[in-house]
């Protein structure tokens, strides 16, 4: 049970992260904080309740969060190479 | 299950090293702590009977995608958290609060969780344990699948996206027109019969 608490503090660790990082590159790094605090309740559920389905949702979420930073990466670096800036605060095209 | 000393020293790494993500200035440190997390789940994943998908967690959280955060901090020399101005000064007292607001609600709900008495044995998680599962078409065979089809969309995603040169010799034109070059598309397409003759 206490690795479900864990879970829960790591989860809003990552949100605080996400909210208040000004650089592309850390919100990220604060939202892979956020999969992995998923992944640990995942794999502590599954531990409480004897499933082994829990386990293998985890290694898609491992699979996954690594196809997510190919792409994610890739857009950092676009961006980067046609705005010299990773700010989010700079990227406000979109804003009507 | 008992709360001991190991984990206690686990959940104070785990909280510690998280926050250290989230305020460390400097990005390679952040991504760092990020490694140390990273770790330290995957020790609680060992004690959790899941001894498969600690292994890939080292190997492809802690090894593979974490060294990519790296690689691209330092490509970017993007090391200083602090670029830009800070447009909302108090955005942080907000944000913490909310997720302190946050983790109340998720510590409530995780704490009524009533798990079942004797739960059945995971054989610690081996392959052996999970090989059938992952492979047996009526549970997540499709969804095995599926997962490999979007690792080789997000490569080919990944190519594409930085190397925006290659296009334009491929196709005549580009796919992404740079910014300086919107006022005037002449010289643009001038450019572009230069990449395919270069090619």
């Amino acid at each position: 049970m206490i690795w479900l608490m864990a879970s829960a503090l790591m989860f809003s660790i990552g949100a605080y992260g996400a909210l208040t990082r000004r650089t592309a590159i850390l919100v990220f790094l604060s939202i892979e904080l956020m999969l992995n605090a998923a992944a640990l309740s995942l794999i502590s559920f599954s531990r409480l309740t004897g499933s082994l389905d829990a386990q293998v949702v985890v290694l898609f979420i491992i699979a996954i969060a690594a196809a997510e930073v190919a792409v994610g990466l890739g857009l950092i670096v676009a961006i980067f190479r046609r705005r010299e800036t990773t700010s989010v605060d700079e990227l406000r095209q979109l804003r009507g | 299950m008992s709360v001991g000393f190991w984990e206690i020293l686990a959940l104070l790494l785990l909280v510690g090293s998280g926050i250290a993500v989230v305020r460390l200035q400097n990005a390679v440190h952040a991504a760092l702590a990020l490694i140390a997390n990273f770790l330290v789940v995957a020790g609680v994943y060992v004690a959790l009977e899941a001894r498969f998908v600690a292994m890939i967690q080292i190997i492809v959280y802690a090894g593979a995608i974490v060294v990519l955060f790296l690689f691209v901090i330092m490509l970017l020399s993007a090391a200083n958290a602090n670029v830009g101005q800070d447009l909302m000064p108090r955005l942080p007292w907000v944000a913490g609060l909310g997720a302190l607001g946050l983790a109340g609600v998720l510590v409530l709900a995780v704490s009524r969780f009533q798990p079942p008495a004797s739960p059945p044995g995971l054989n610690g998680g081996l392959p052996q344990a999970l090989g059938p599962l992952l492979y047996d078409p009526e549970k997540w065979l499709f969804a095995l699948l599926a997962v490999g089809f979007l690792l080789l969309v997000a490569t080919v995603a990944a190519v594409v996206l930085v190397e925006p040169e290659r296009i334009i010799a491929a196709t005549g034109h580009p796919a992404h027109p740079r910014r300086s070059d919107q006022p005037n598309p002449p010289q643009a397409e001038q450019k572009d019969e230069k990449a395919v003759v270069k090619r």
